[in-house]
This record gives C-alpha cells, structure tokens and sequence, in this order.
C-alpha cells in the first residue's frame, strides 16, 4: 500500500472517531439539555422562567459555574448546578447554544 | 500491519454510520417497538424522548383519553384563579410532531411472556419493551363508607378530571360560614405538599367570596411536607380559618358517611357543607393485576433504567413505583421517564450511556402571589433513589421572592407541559 493511501485512510479514520464523539458528546448535551427543558422552554417561547436560548456557550457555561458556586441566587439552579461536573456544564451549554429561537 | 482496502474502509465507516443513525441491535426487524401504557406525565414523556431519540424506535402509546388534565394547578382551578381548560392537554403534537402512534384504548392485560399487551377492544400489541405508567389506584376498603357513590358526594379530585369540576361546584355552592372537610391520606401518596396547598388555595378563594367560612383538615398522619412554610402562611394570610388536625389528636379517620356528609374519627364526628375525601393510594390498578407491584402495593423497580424488579423487559415510572427518596410528583415521573427513556434507547439501538441526572423541582400555593418552591436531586446508591442535594425556600423570605416564585410558577406551567406533551 502507498503511504499516500495510508495516510488518507489514517485521516479518514481520525476523522470518524472524531466524529462519533462529536455525537457521542452531542448526545450528552441533548440528554442533560432534557432536564433543562423541565422549566425553559427550548424553543425560546414562555415567560416567568428566564429563556436559555440564543445566550452563546460560554454564557451559559459561566451562569452554570456561578449558580454551582452560591445558593444565593437562585436555589433550584443551585442544585440542578451541584449535581453537574465541569465536563457536564461544558457539554449541555454547547448543545442549548446551538438550539435555535423558534417560539410555537 | 493490516492493508485498508477502499472497502473495507467504507463497510467501517458505514457500520459507523449506522451506529449513528441509531439502528435497532437486532438485525432483520425494521424497527424496534415499544410501547407505552398511560399518557399521564410520565407515559407521555417517556413516548416524546424515545421518540425524539430514537428514529429506529417506533413508541405506540395507549391512553384511552383523548386529552389529560394535570393535577397541578387544578388547586388554582379549585380556587377560581384559572380556568379548567387550561390544565387540559390533547396528544396531537405527540403523534404529529414526534411520529408517536397514540392508541386510545385501554390495555386490558400484558403477557410479558409473550411481550404483548391486549386491548380492551380485542386487539393485541406486541412489545420488544414495555413501559407501564398507571398511576395511582385508591386503596380498597381504605375507609369505611367511601365507594364510588360516595366519591359523588364527596369528591377526592386527586385525579384531575370531573372529580375536580364536582369539588369546584360543590365549593361555589356552599354558603358562607360553611365547613370544607379536607381529609388527608397516610404516606406515601401522590404529590406530598398538595392537600395543604389545596387548604391553602381554598383559603384565598373563601377569604374573597365566603369569609366566614372554616376549613378543617383531618390528618392521617402527625406531621406534613414543608409544614413550618404552610403554618406561617395560614397565620400571615387566614388567621383562624384553618385548622390542622394530626391522627394523634383524632385518632384518625376511620369512616365516611356520605348520607350526611360526614367524616368520622375515633372520638368525633365532623358533619361537612363540603368534604374532599382524600384517601390512601396504591399503584394503579394494571401494574396490580400483571403483578408489577410487591406486597407494599407500590412497584419495585431498578433506579438506573426503570426495569421493573418483578417482570423483566417491562419498565415502570411514575407515582407507581417505588421510588426511594424521590417523592410522587409529576416533576419526579418526568425526570425518570427521561431517564428510562435514554436506557431503553441505549438497549434497543447501542446508542452511548451517560450518567442519568434525577431531580425534584416543585413549586407551592400559599395565596395566589406567594408561592415557595423546593428543589432535590437524587442519585441511584445500592440499588436505590437517595436524595443529593436538597434546598427548599425559607419562612422568612420576603413578600418580594415569594411573589417572583408564583410567577416564576406560572411560566414552569407552560414550560413542563409544553416538555411532556409537545
């Protein structure tokens, strides 16, 4: 076999692995997105609850860590947040980020 | 080292594929079917994420009603505060938007030997999983004089429906200065802080339209859910128009008598212008008959994927199971039919397993502008479902965030609902 060949398969390869973590991990943000979407609406509709849509990852990554860090906002967030590790936050914010606003 | 030939490669990566696009483990079927008994919260949320999760999965879900009314809220109902409507939702966006095939009929019986569940009309549905969400049953003869008719008379309302409009009727009708009999059931039953909030809600609606009236709740047990929060409010909002009786001061209910309307405990008789009768609860009445429930009445069940303990390949969530540490509330029967419903996928399509996340959020009536609301998360340890982390609003909040909480409330409605059924 020819190392160009090689190579390109190499790649190929990387690439699928890669990409079945992407949906491996696409799949944890969407089953940790489930819970959110118990009280905000993922389609950006409703009121009284603060929408988490269309507010960028790393705002949503920064809410999570403030509300682990203090009861003193908001005690629901509070323990939804506790029971969350670093990786978790990082994963749930990159899927809600993606979710589009399209109110029904 | 192995030589990589073109096809080789694209046969890998189209097994990748399919893993991807989530095919059912078992070659030759089409698609993996499972179905969903009772479009309560907890049937209908685990019919909407396997749906959701899943294509290679096809969800029947069976529930002979044509739309379901929550129990929460139907308290704000209770109190004039919101229209019964408003707590009716319909199965259209479950079978149109989700592919959901909604079957309205009653399961009459399930053969989990041969993995199929009859119909009430004749019909027979075969299952590679079966998730069975009944709900509550009344417990039988669990006091004395309370049949059916009975139930008429004095209604229990604790399934949302013309139980509920008959106890609204009943206390529209009732003339100021009448007595409002609550009688409350023995743990564990369905959504632990309800009847106070339903004392609560009552309350406000006497305090506007019948100020002189009483109400008188009749425990079957000597303390209550988040009892400090409700004693502070009925002092601050209704001073001297409720009244908290504990089992270790009456002894206990022991017998209705519809005829006069009365409820009879040990020592005393209380004769009532209205009663709501609510009365201890079991597992509904299917998981009784397939044998789904142990001696306790309740269903036991594995706290990671919700299989039941007793008949393998059938799953069960909801106020049906027990549920160690996690109360009967429609929040808990949505959080675990999430998590059932990603274990059933993960078994059927080998998609990948995550660590199931399983909380309480729940948010309670005082008055219609103060409401406090709690939140648990739970986690399975030894075979059961422990509470993590646990924080619930304090007596002395101000009016100011127990006014943010009841409307915070109102959109959680909007938000769980639109969750649970599309």
């Amino acid at each position: 076999m020819r190392p160009v060949a090689r190579s390109a398969i190499a790649t190929g390869l990387v690439l699928l692995v890669s990409q079945s973590g992407a949906a491996a991990e696409a799949d944890q943000g969407a089953q940790l997105a489930a819970t959110c979407a118990s009280c905000h609406r993922l389609d950006g509709g409703g009121t009284g609850i603060p929408s988490i849509i269309g507010l960028g990852e790393e705002r949503l990554t920064n809410a999570l860590l403030a509300y682990r860090a203090s009861e003193s906002s908001n005690h629901i967030m509070h323990a939804i947040a506790l029971s969350l590790s670093d990786e978790e936050i990082a994963s749930v914010a990159r899927y809600v980020a993606k979710q589009g606003s399209n109110p029904r | 080292m192995k030589s990589w030939t073109r096809r080789e490669f694209s046969r890998l990566a189209g097994a990748a594929l399919l893993t991807a696009l989530n095919q059912p483990k078992a070659r030759g079927q089409a698609k993996a079917r499972v179905v969903v008994i009772g479009g309560g919260i907890g049937g209908a949320t685990v019919a909407r994420y396997l749906a959701a999760s899943a294509t290679a999965i096809e969800v029947t879900l069976v529930e002979p009603r044509q739309s379901y009314a929550t129990c929460f809220f139907s308290n704000l109902y209770l109190a004039g505060l919101r229209p019964f409507e408003s707590l009716s939702h319909g199965y259209e966006a479950l079978a149109k938007q989700y592919g959901i095939i909604v079957v309205h009929e009653s399961a009459a019986a399930i053969h989990p030997a041969a993995k199929t569940v009859a119909l009430n009309n004749g019909s027979k549905l075969s299952y590679d999983r079966l998730v069975v969400a009944p709900g509550i049953a009344f417990r039988d003869r669990a006091l004395e004089g309370y049949d059916e008719a009975a139930m008429e008379i004095m209604p229990h309302a604790w399934n949302a429906g013309q139980q509920t409009r008959l106890l609204r009727q009943q206390l529209e009708s009732m003339e100021d200065g009448g007595l409002f009999v609550l009688v409350a059931p023995p743990n564990p039953f369905r959504c632990p802080p309800a009847p106070y909030e339903r004392a609560s809600l009552v309350a406000s609606y006497f305090q506007r339209r019948k100020p002189k009236a009483k109400i008188l709740i009749l425990d079957a047990k000597d303390s209550f859910n988040a009892q400090d929060l409700f004693q502070d409010a009925w002092n601050r909002h209704y001073p001297g128009m409720i009244e908290w009786l504990p089992a270790q001061f009456t002894g206990g209910v022991t017998a209705i008598d519809a005829k006069t309307r009365s409820v009879i405990t040990a020592g005393a008789t209380f004769k009532a212008a209205v009663a709501n009768v609510i009365p201890a609860q079991m597992a509904g009445r299917l998981a009784q008959q397939a044998g789904l429930a142990n001696r306790s009445g309740w269903c036991p069940v594995d706290p990671v994927t919700f299989e039941s303990a007793l008949q393998p390949g059938v799953h069960l969530v909801g106020d049906a199971i027990i549920g160690g540490d996690m109360p009967k509330s429609a929040f808990c029967a949505n959080s675990q039919a999430k998590a059932c419903a990603f274990a059933i996928a993960a078994d059927l399509t080998g998609s990948a397993r995550f660590p199931a996340h399983l909380f309480n959020t729940c948010y309670t009536y005082l008055a219609p502008d103060d409401a406090f609301s709690n939140a648990i998360s739970f986690k399975p340890v030894d075979g059961k479902l422990k509470s993590v982390i646990s924080f619930v609003s304090k007596v002395e909040e101000s009016s100011e965030v127990r006014r943010q909480a009841a409307r915070a409330a109102e959109g959680w409605y909007d938000a769980f609902t639109h969750d649970v059924f599309g």
